[in-house]
């Protein structure tokens, strides 16, 4: 890329990669930990019906996660109609993450109540509040990457950095609860910690640090990054909005790999039983984890490099296609070796290469829409990121809801997995059909989503020189309305 | 222009942003933590140490609030000085995997249930023996006796921290079942049964709504000094608590009832080191705490 068509600060790309790192440092932390906090802390030894808590607080988590599909378009809207000297999308994460900071604070500070009902309205209330708060600034944050630069090559290397970083900080959560568990124990003696975290106390400490860590990194990217798309200044209406997720082919087709490859997940089901039956030990869960986390963030800054030789549709389907045969072959080396210690070493370091996929689904598809958000401007003269992102955000959540639907179908009804009915055996001896199976669940099953997940960008047609051509004509637009003003 | 509105300053905004989210969440945090952590509050201390002991004769989990468990995990504590000096005995060490035989060595699991099966009694016998406040006696006694009938059942001398506590936790929660009673349970995916409802002692003496009230009364100031001087130092000591570190000697008398009726009152002393209150398991008698529930 030459000087001439870089718009950005060096400093820029890092620090929009920080400000995304610092968001999903409290987004990746929230949902697991609440649920934790919710079912074991929250109201401990106040002695509500168990059963009822746990039915509920399953219930909060789905109404929340119907609020977030509403929000998503809702602030996709609001992104699009926003107008102020900072931009349209800036504002809502440099003045919204604090109410986010201090609404998920309060998540963990339950009241102190002996009505059951009185505790699961208030479940409801805050942690609905918390979901409307974290759209209004995860979905603006997300399409940031759209106004960053009118230069595709220089966006595309800006979102995949911050992408990384993303991906880090989601993990970050992990790391901020265990620092203050060493910490807690230093100052308080072990035991003494043991007693502070049967409350729940060091889940409020790590919250703290989280949404502090959320306000720093966030207010770096605030003061440091612009916006550098112009907003275009007609109003859009709700039904116009709403009608571009739907009816623009390329961005359509974009949303429609997530809902294709919506089996992608399931491995993540059966990745505690993979441990347990094929490699011989639960513990080694973390242990399939970590290669695969790792490859998915060497992925990340892999297709990069891959963006700079091909187009994003040549990206997407190599990468699926890659995806795939790495799962096929980490099935026919399992199978070739069968289910014992000699299959470790093996299943990990292939794990880690089958990781690498992941790197391009959190990628591409966002440099993706960006280039959609171009087309749609093109066309109609409306730039409208928010909602082009939070179509492609409604997609995804309602990918996620089939992909937990599927993975214990799987699991447990089409394996035919038995469970232990004696108290003393945690987990019952499986025929090899299936343990064969569950094989499956985590690579061929998985594997043939990912080809599917390709389907759709065959009709993509965003790139070449219909994209060299679309850039040039609204970077000459942009010129001449500046020109003209 | 005269009336020249002043720009909005992005820096300032965040440092102060920052300043006041990071004073906001501080006080959030030190408030719960002030809230939720017992062991600023006295009478909070002593009602969970009760109502642990109460919610289902647990007195060893009830030695987690003791000055016992100040310097060291309650776990460790067991460990350095019930576990280790059985595990390396005789110049040899029963934990390593070359003392392990065919049965442990193809365990699934059952031979360990087993092992639980035939070490309840034994539990059983110490506690109603000794009672809790001897804990010195039921964790001795009950490693002398595992140690015998895991090496019968298992055919091997293997020994370590781990055969210990999953048999003996599996020994108090099967007791404090007895009392509490159990519910049909149903793995949760399959819906597939895994055990019956039991009846408790306490639902058959108190009805199926029983609900015991654990409430802190009458904190009494002890003077520390005479306190010092009767106080059993050596197993402070053992603790890691030197006398001198007291600051406060309380005396909380706690009551249990069930609808308005007390079922028990135990006096528990508990003393202030630096900002927080423990149970003196040295000088506090539970035994009542074991009585109100024997037919």
């Amino acid at each position: 890329m030459s000087d001439k068509n870089r718009y950005m600060k060096k400093s820029e790309i890092i620090t929009f990669g920080i400000g995304l790192f610092g968001i999903a440092l409290l987004t990746g932390w929230m949902p697991d930990y609440t649920a934790t906090f919710f079912a074991d802390f929250a109201f401990k030894g106040k002695g509500f019906d168990p059963d009822m808590m746990s039915n509920m607080i399953s219930m909060v988590f789905f109404v929340a996660g119907i609020v977030g599909a509403v929000c998503e378009l809702v602030i996709g809207y609001l992104v699009d109609n926003t107008r102020t000297k900072f931009g349209k999308v800036k504002p809502w994460v440099g003045f919204g993450v604090i109410p986010l900071a201090l609404i998920s604070m309060f998540v963990f500070v339950s009241p102190d109540t002996n009505n059951q009902t009185f505790a699961i309205i208030w479940m409801f209330v805050i942690y609905s509040a918390y979901t409307m708060a974290c759209c209004a600034v995860e979905s603006p944050a997300n399409c940031f990457g759209a106004l960053c630069s009118p230069e595709p090559s220089e966006r595309s290397s800006a979102i995949s950095i911050a992408s990384f970083l993303r991906s880090v900080g989601q993990s970050g959560g992990m790391v901020v609860i265990l620092v203050v568990g060493l910490i807690m124990k230093a100052l308080m003696g072990e035991q003494q910690f043991k007693n502070a975290e049967g409350q729940g106390l060091d889940l409020v400490i790590s919250t703290g640090i989280c949404a502090l860590g959320i306000i720093l990194f966030t207010m770096i990217f605030f003061v440091n990054n612009k916006e550098r798309v112009p907003f275009t200044q007609e109003k859009v209406s709700l039904k116009d909005a709403v009608k571009v997720v739907f009816t623009n082919k390329n961005l359509l087709m974009v949303s429609l790999t997530k809902l294709c490859g919506f089996g992608r997940g399931v491995y993540g089901t059966v990745s505690l039983y993979i441990a347990i039956y094929l490699l011989g030990s639960k513990d080694l869960k973390l242990g399939l984890l970590l290669p695969m986390g790792i490859g998915t963030a060497v992925g990340t800054l892999l297709v990069n490099i891959v963006l700079k030789k091909f187009s994003t549709k040549q990206t997407f389907i190599l990468f699926s296609l890659y995806g795939a045969s790495s799962l096929a072959i980490l099935f026919l080396v399992s199978r070739g070796i069968g289910f014992n210690d000699g299959l470790i070493i093996p299943f990990l370091i292939l794990n880690f290469f089958c990781g690498l996929q992941h790197g391009n689904t959190n990628v591409t598809p966002n440099i993706m829409i960006a280039d959609c958000v171009d087309e749609i401007e093109y066309k109609t003269g409306k730039r409208q990121e928010g909602l082009a992102y939070a179509g492609y955000g409604l997609f995804s959540k309602v990918a996620s809801a089939f992909t937990k639907a599927l993975g214990p179908w799987l699991l447990y009804t089409w394996s035919g997995y038995l469970v232990s009915a004696d108290a003393n055996v945690a987990y019952a001896a499986q025929t090899d059909g299936t343990l064969n199976k569950l094989l499956m669940i985590y690579t061929i099953i998985p594997a043939a989503f990912v080809v599917l997940q390709a389907v759709p960008v065959f009709f993509y047609d965003m790139v070449g020189e219909k994209k060299e051509k679309i850039t040039r004509e609204l970077i000459a637009r942009r010129e001449n309305a500046g020109a003209e003003n | 222009m005269a009336n020249k509105e002043k720009g909005f300053n992005i820096k300032i905004y965040a440092v102060i942003s920052f300043i006041a989210v990071a004073a906001s969440l501080l006080v959030i945090c030190m408030l719960t933590f002030n809230a939720k952590y017992t062991a600023f509050h006295p009478e909070k201390v002593a009602e969970g140490f009760v109502a642990t002991i109460v919610s289902g004769g647990d007195g060893y989990n009830a030695y987690k609030n003791t000055v016992l468990s100040k310097n060291d995990k309650y776990g460790d504590f067991i460990r350095k000085n019930y576990i280790e000096p059985v595990v390396t005995r005789d110049g040899k060490n029963y934990s390593d995997d070359s003392v392990k035989g065919e049965k442990t060595l193809g365990d699934d699991g059952s031979l360990s249930g087993e092992l639980i099966e035939k070490m309840y009694p034994v539990y059983e016998e110490l506690i109603n023996k000794y009672g809790w406040d001897d804990y010195d006696s039921i964790f001795s006694g009950y490693i002398e006796r595992l140690i015998a009938v895991r090496e019968e059942l298992f055919g091997d001398s293997f020994f370590n921290d781990e055969v210990f506590f999953s048999t003996f936790e599996a020994n108090v929660a099967r007791f404090s079942e007895l009392l509490t009673g159990t519910d049909e349970v149903f793995d949760e995916n399959t819906g597939v049964k895994l055990s019956d409802e039991c009846k408790g002692i306490y639902e058959e003496l108190y009805g199926e709504d029983y609900r015991f009230i654990i409430a802190a009364e009458n904190i009494r100031e002890e003077d520390t000094e005479d306190y010092k001087k009767t106080a059993d130092t050596e197993k402070l000591l053992s603790y890691g608590v030197n006398a001198d570190d007291i600051d406060d000697v309380l005396t909380v008398t706690v009551k249990v009832s069930e609808s308005d009726t007390v079922l028990a009152e135990i006096d528990v002393t508990l003393l202030k080191i630096g900002r927080s209150y423990y149970v003196d398991n040295t000088k506090t008698d539970t035994s009542a705490l074991y009585t109100f529930y024997v037919k």
